[in-house]
């Protein structure tokens, strides 16, 4: 009772903070609302349809020869056009000069891409479409290791009997801009909940307030799981908030799976303020709140909240910064899922995010105890 | 019965013992005055009853129950109204009270004219719906106390409730810890104003370099010092005089000087009127009123830890 007592008291107070009625609502929806509007023509999906352009250099041989034929027939139906690489030719090359989209080159044991920075959403399609038919190809290959006589059927489309349901290949629709910073500004406030959190304890202390939270005939441990709880449920009914309006009133198109999409958002705000509280711990004094903040934008740069990144290198200084942002983790999570029907980035950034708030959510709760006062 | 028994209490920040070794009992309806200078282990003290540190060694027993062993029992029975103001701005008065009298388990109807009664005891009843950003420095401090007594406590620790707040506010505060004593409630009451605790605590305690110096009645701490008298010495302004040369006359322990008015300390038994008057005459000092004044617990203080509290 104790702990939903706290939880209440600190919904109540965020709730009345205007500082977070206008980061956590009004700036997200402004910010969707400017470069949604601003950055329309970059994400139209006619032209980037039409203008797919992937330069392919088959490696592979046998099976995964004949399977990638079969997709690259499928996807030309869907307005990708693919050129056979010729000798002599250097693939990024190509790329960078803008004669192509994207080079991928298809061996059998995977597919490299080469990406183009200068339409990021066209490269965001290919990488998916490619991933999505690796996932195929991966799971026929393994039905026919198991028994070969099934492998034939199991690259045949579902309806006629064949092991691998392909969700993603058909592809209804792109995101426009609005769509993308709908899912990229929603994840970023998620986030955002870490600079909150960074304040539940040094909040009780600079109001004076932990001296009677500690005098109460109350444990630590339901001051922690009440302040956890209640940040938890304000950051949740922002992200809710938020996408509400956007699917609304902007239109925002969020798949057809929002217990999904929930699901995932509510893994960053745990993260956020696991996070935020950790850090407060860590650092002792109002300066976590800073480097929090800073911590925060900058995930938020590199995680694309501000423009999409599309493929980058992984061993670049951006790739690197941005495979550590958690927002960029949730967005392709998202977005995959969103659009071409993938699941498996979502599962795998939930499971990220819970277990890397477990362990900052544990070490908070230790320093906590170890602590004199709150 | 004592409320409260502390026993060769101890707390120490690495080196630093900042309260020594402390015993000390607290009866059942005192209002019991706990003094000492900044850094004498007055708040340090408070703090480990109050559970907000942990001690080093010793023991706290509140209704006789060791606070360590029976925290909840402990932390039920105590109310706490620390000197910083401990309430949220963002809240209303009446959100206030009922937020923390709702962690000592009052829940509804009770929770509800608890928490009525505590605003109407601070004279806040009027004011249940405001938030305190609204609110004076005074009906601050007695919002603070209000969020201390809703759920009853048996004991209530009061540190520095009047600090900074007009004499209506301070007058109204004096009168509720009266109040709240007559309604049975144990009161420990800190204050740097010395006037405060004579008017209204029945036992005092003095505390310096983490130890209990003193500890009885009003007439008791008074008695310790009956040989020693208080010179009161009001001078015309300008006067030159030499704060040097009055402490060297035999007799005098201790000379202070506030807005023209000097205070002595000196031996009853040396009879060194004549001479202090001669040096302040020498200096070319002009007095304008001499007399010598009952003791009270500033001189009681003054003797036994040679600073003056108000001072610090």
């Amino acid at each position: 009772m104790n702990v939903i007592q706290i939880a209440f008291k600190e919904m109540l107070l965020s709730f009345r903070n205007r500082r977070t009625l206008f980061f956590m609502l009004a700036f997200p929806l402004v910010l969707m609302l400017v470069l949604g509007t601003a950055l329309a023509n970059a994400f139209s999906t006619t032209a980037a349809m039409d203008t797919v352009r992937v330069l392919v250099q088959d490696q592979s041989s046998g099976a995964a020869q004949q399977g990638f034929a079969g997709f690259r027939a499928e996807m030309e139906k869907s307005g990708f056009a693919f050129t056979d690489f010729k000798p002599g030719m250097d693939g990024a090359a190509e790329v960078e000069k803008n004669n192509y989209d994207d080079y991928a080159v298809v061996t059998n044991s995977g597919i490299k891409l080469y990406g183009s920075d200068r339409n990021a959403v066209a490269s965001n399609m290919t990488q998916g479409m490619l991933s999505a038919y690796a996932d195929r190809y991966n799971a026929a290959a393994a039905i026919g290791a198991a028994d070969p006589a099934k492998a034939a059927t199991a690259f045949q489309p579902a309806p006629s009997g064949g092991y691998v349901k392909e969700l993603s290949l058909d592809l209804d629709r792109m995101p426009g801009s609005m769509d993308y910073y709908a899912v990229a500004l929603t994840v970023m406030i998620a986030l955002w909940g870490a600079m909150s959190a960074a304040n539940l304890v040094n909040s009780e202390i600079r109001q004076g307030t932990a001296a009677r939270l500690v005098a109460a005939p109350v444990r630590k441990g339901e001051i922690f799981a009440g302040k956890v709880l209640g940040n938890l449920a304000v950051n949740m009914l922002c992200v809710l908030v938020v996408i509400t309006f956007s699917k609304v009133v902007y239109h925002a198109y969020w798949g057809d799976n929002l217990p999904l999409v929930l699901l995932v958002l509510l893994s960053v705000v745990v993260l956020s303020t696991s996070l935020g509280l950790a850090l407060s711990y860590l650092l002792k004094s109002s300066a976590s709140g800073g480097l929090i903040s800073l911590a925060v934008q900058l995930a938020s740069f590199f995680g694309g909240a501000y423009f999409p990144l599309g493929v980058v290198e992984k061993n670049s200084l951006l790739g690197i910064a941005a495979s550590l942002s958690p927002i960029r983790w949730a967005n392709m999570a998202l977005n995959n899922m969103i659009y071409l029907g993938d699941n498996t980035q979502v599962f795998q950034t939930i499971g990220l995010n819970a277990g890397l708030a477990a362990l900052l959510l544990a070490a908070s709760a230790y320093m906590m105890s170890k602590r004199e006062g709150l | 019965m004592n409320v409260l028994e502390i026993q060769g209490l101890t707390k120490k920040f690495g080196n630093f013992v900042a309260v020594d070794n402390m015993t000390l009992n607290v009866k059942e309806g005192e209002i019991f005055g706990f003094l000492g200078s900044n850094g004498a282990g007055k708040s340090t003290t408070i703090n480990m009853i109050s559970s907000l540190l942990q001690p080093s060694a010793g023991e706290i027993r509140i209704l006789g129950k060791d606070s360590r062993k029976h925290s909840r029992h402990a932390k039920t029975n105590l109310g706490i109204v620390p000197q910083d103001l401990a309430i949220y701005d963002d809240m209303t008065a009446y959100e206030n009270v009922a937020f923390f009298a709702g962690l000592y388990g009052l829940r509804g109807k009770l929770l509800k004219e608890r928490t009525e009664e505590a605003l109407e005891f601070v004279g806040l009843g009027d004011r249940a719906k405001s938030r305190p950003s609204t609110f004076s420095g005074g009906m601050k401090r007695r919002l603070n106390i209000a969020c201390a007594i809703a759920h009853k406590p048996s004991l209530i620790i009061m540190d520095e409730p009047t600090v900074g707040i007009d004499p209506q506010s301070r007058n109204y505060i004096l009168e509720s810890v009266k109040k709240l004593n007559e309604s049975g409630c144990t009161v420990i009451y800190t204050s740097h104003y010395m006037e405060e605790v004579e008017e209204i605590c029945s036992r005092v305690a003095i505390v310096d370099h983490g130890k209990i110096i003193a500890d009885g009645t009003k007439e008791q701490l008074k008695a310790i010092i009956t040989d020693v008298k208080d010179l009161s010495i009001e001078l015309k302004p300008g006067s030159a005089y030499s704060l040097q040369s009055i402490s060297e006359i035999p007799g005098v322990r201790a000379v202070n000087e506030k807005e023209g008015r000097l205070s002595i300390q000196s031996d009853a038994a040396v009879d060194n009127l004549n001479r202090i008057l001669k040096s302040l005459m020498d200096g070319g000092a002009e007095v304008k009123a001499l007399q010598e004044e009952e003791p009270n617990l500033e001189t009681v203080f003054l003797t036994l830890t040679g600073r003056s509290l108000r001072d610090q």
